[in-house]
């Protein structure tokens, strides 16, 4: 079996993969990024908003454009980028076994020896069960978003969105952008849970914004597809309230319930979690070098907690800068102060009051590898 | 907390929870201790097939058609479902010699009354539509010799009925010492997170960890752990209609012949045994190998290609069916193929059912009942004495 070697493997080539990437590739180091998409940008191509923030980070410009930068700052240093690429598994020995299609559309197996690892797979979609929650026409808020910004395919025409958090009104913006007709969006808690600024467009294109209900079931047609939705009044323990159903006709459910981190290779490479909820469920442990507990091994965005993508971004370009600080391309005082500012840079992004409760959260992780991570692990 | 038992059992793997079934029936009152939850370790890492047309012509074959049989029995009896399906196996014999030899062991387990028979490629074809059409032949068994259970719930089964009888099943059990008598080295007592269990017999049943409970007597269990890796598919329509193995490694599995396998390089060294199940679930289980890795049980990539590769060999179509994971486990491999089912001279009241290496399923409805047999005193329903202990202390004195 053929088995090729490299510095750096970077899995995932969304803003952390892509500017762990590039980090390490101007510090020199022979890069090799995969993703099992058909494009790179992971979830970037698909916000066409302005991100808000500092200047420092992107505010005003549009995920889709962020994306379009990277991508060309990743191939001018050089970095290898293997698209429709999917890592099947992390093996004994530190061999990782990548599925990779080539363009003749066939299918090859390679797996790759990388000296350092950067696993930046972000994170998937939670679901809510309700009854028929698997009929087609029932889909995540991010994959309708994909099919529209990226994919230019309606879902369907009518819509409701379950969750009202920034991703269920956003989407439920670039849904009617796109043509569809948003008939409701449903948020079981008393208020909304994104920004106001979002839930006011949304308010002024005349949606209804039912608070304190939620969806207890899918009607569906005689395909199976979806039909419609019933919606019930829910009480202080989030409990539908008989006798409130109502049926709203539609042939889209898409559910906006928030997300977890993508943990599957990264438990396969062997490192610690704990589970963190404000952070979405399972969380490697990590140093403030994003390194995990074991050695060689470093994540960066949302697989080490779902925040958003301009954190993510700097967490990549730690994971890098450390990456290549193991590999001998940069010394550690030097790594040290590239660290430290942008340690300081997250800080900033880590503040009000959604940001206070991940910088907690983050200093809890580092606080918890610390305390449990005596001698890393070898990865092998 | 103090606690008294009649008997303890240590391991809920198919031989423990079988063992602890059959003495709690005997009328015991019985401990079932487990380090994790019950068949977490080998028993829901394995295929799940008990059959004699692996076994040795003679005492082999009977016990494994006795443990089939007695399958049957249990299934009617138990109410707990542990998915009894007999199916026919087919050894499937890629060339002339290995048919010849096939047809030798099968003429000689005619001669026992075992209704095995052989069949050539064109009746193979018939009864295996999607197999490979240039194989030479196969050894057939019928459904009678040749059973498939589900090895997760046929561990609940014997906890859950055991249960209704008055079992006491401790999961997440961690044993910290046994204390043994100063005078007479007898068993005494258990010591664990769940207090000390009281006890005058500990029978261990835990398999590839067997010897670490040994080690707390001072004795040495010459248990290896060996890991075997599968494979499962997407669910599909079904492919295949029996169990299938192929018999050239179990020729060449056997030092005494002189055999190879026109193999590749990988398959050799991956040590690849090829055999298929169609689940009840609709997914494929393609496996498999032995190989010593110590406790890891990781699968690895070189395992999974080479074992993709073999499956293609026999089973064309497999290229389009896709591998959803894999999971590798290990099996409590000892030098002489044998178990070990006895009790220990020099620790009274200990006892050891382990060592199955592959046959762990197919073996623990019979393990359970001979266990149960020797701490009764009663004779056991067929002449174990090649399963006992002594014959490594015997075998060490020999050599010393």
């Amino acid at each position: 079996m053929s088995i090729k070697m490299t510095d750096l493997l970077v899995i995932g080539a969304g803003p952390a993969g892509l500017s762990a990437s590039i980090e390490a590739a101007r510090l020199g180091a022979k890069v090799i990024i995969a993703d099992l998409n058909m494009k790179p940008g992971g979830q970037l191509f698909k916000q066409i908003h302005k991100f808000f923030g500092s200047s420092a980070h992107h505010s005003g410009t549009r995920g889709i454009d962020i994306g379009r930068m990277l991508l060309e700052e990743a191939k001018s240093a050089g970095v290898q980028i293997w698209l429709k690429s999917t890592v099947i598994g992390i093996f004994p020995g530190g061999k990782v076994s990548i599925e990779r299609e080539m363009d003749d559309g066939t299918t090859e197996l390679v797996t790759l020896m990388p000296k350092e690892l950067v696993i930046a797979t972000g994170a998937s979609e939670n679901a809510i069960r309700f009854k028929n929650w698997t009929a087609p026409g029932v889909m995540g808020a991010g994959a309708a978003q994909t099919m529209i910004n990226v994919n230019h395919v309606k879902p369907g025409n009518k819509v409701v969105m379950l969750g009202s958090g920034n991703v269920g009104l956003i989407v439920s913006y670039q849904l009617m952008q796109a043509g569809c007709d948003v008939c409701a969006l449903v948020e079981a808690a008393p208020k909304v849970g994104g920004y106001a600024v979002h839930a006011a467009k949304i308010r002024r294109a005349g949606v209804p914004i039912l608070l304190r209900h939620t969806i207890i079931e899918a009607k569906t047609d005689s395909n199976g597809t979806v039909s419609g939705c019933v919606t019930a009044e829910v009480d202080d323990h989030f409990n539908p309230i008989p006798g409130t159903e109502e049926t709203i006709d539609c042939d889209v459910i898409t559910i906006a319930a928030g997300l977890k981190p993508t943990m599957d290779l990264i438990k396969l490479a062997g490192c610690k979690l704990t589970f963190d909820g404000p952070f979405g469920g399972y969380v490697p442990i990590h140093n403030e070098k994003m390194e995990t507990s074991v050695k060689g091994v470093f994540v960066a965005g949302d697989s080490t907690g779902v925040e958003e993508a301009n954190t993510a971004l700097d967490e990549g370009k730690i994971a890098g800068i450390s990456a290549a600080e193991a590999l001998g391309l940069i010394s550690e005082t030097d790594a040290d102060e590239k660290r430290k500012e942008i340690w300081n840079r997250l800080d900033s992004l880590r503040m009000g009051p959604f940001g206070q409760r991940r910088k907690i959260e983050k200093e809890h992780l580092i606080d918890l590898y610390n305390k449990e991570v005596k001698e890393q692990k070898a990865f092998a | 907390m103090e606690k008294f038992y009649d008997i303890v059992v240590i391991g809920a793997g198919a031989i423990g929870s079988s063992v602890a079934y059959h003495l709690q029936e005997a009328g015991f009152s019985v401990a079932l201790l487990e380090k994790k939850d019950v068949a977490s370790g080998s028993s829901s890492h394995c295929d799940a097939v008990g059959l004699i047309c692996d076994k040795l012509p003679g005492i082999d074959t009977k016990m494994g058609q006795a443990s089939i049989d007695y399958f049957g029995v249990l299934a009617k009896k138990f109410k707990y479902d542990f998915e009894y399906n007999p199916k026919g196996c087919l050894y499937i014999c890629e060339t002339k010699p290995e048919f010849d030899a096939a047809s030798e062991y099968c003429a000689k387990q005619n001669a026992d009354g075992y209704p095995l028979r052989m069949v050539r490629t064109k009746e193979l074809t018939e009864m295996e539509p999607y197999i490979a059409k240039d194989l030479y032949g196969a050894l057939y068994t019928p459904s009678s010799g040749s059973v498939a259970v589900n090895p997760y719930k046929l561990c609940f089964a014997f906890v859950h009925e055991a249960k209704e009888l008055g079992l006491d099943c401790y999961t997440y059990c961690n044993i910290s010492k046994i204390n043994t008598n100063a005078e007479t080295n007898a068993v005494e007592s258990i010591e664990t997170n769940y207090g000390t269990f009281h006890t005058k017999k500990i029978v261990d049943c835990a398999g590839v960890w067997a010897p670490e409970i040994g080690k707390l007597v001072g004795i040495d269990i010459p248990i290896e752990p060996r890991k075997g890796t599968n494979l499962v598919s997407e669910q599909t329509p079904q492919l295949c209609f029996h169990k299938i193995l192929e018999y050239g490694y179990m020729m060449s599995k056997f030092d005494s012949i002189n055999f190879k396998r026109a193999v590749s390089p990988l398959v050799e060294e991956q040590n690849i045994a090829f055999n298929l199940e169609y689940t009840m679930a609709h997914n494929l289980l393609v496996g498999g190998n032995r190989l010593f890795r110590g406790m890891d049980t990781r699968s690895e990539i070189e395992t999974m290609k080479a074992i993709c590769e073999r499956a293609m060999r026999f089973y064309p179509k497999l290229r389009d069916i896709k591998c959803i994971r894999a999971y590798s486990g290990v099996r409590p491999f000892v030098k002489d193929h044998l178990p070990i089912v006895s009790d220990v001279d020099s620790v009274p009241g200990f006892y050891i059912a382990a060592g199955h290496e592959g046959d762990g399923i197919c073996f623990s409805p019979i393990t359970g009942k001979f266990v149960k047999q020797i701490i009764c005193g009663e004779p056991t329903d067929f002449d174990i004495s090649k399963l006992d202990y002594a014959r490594f202390e015997k075998s060490k004195a020999m050599a010393s």
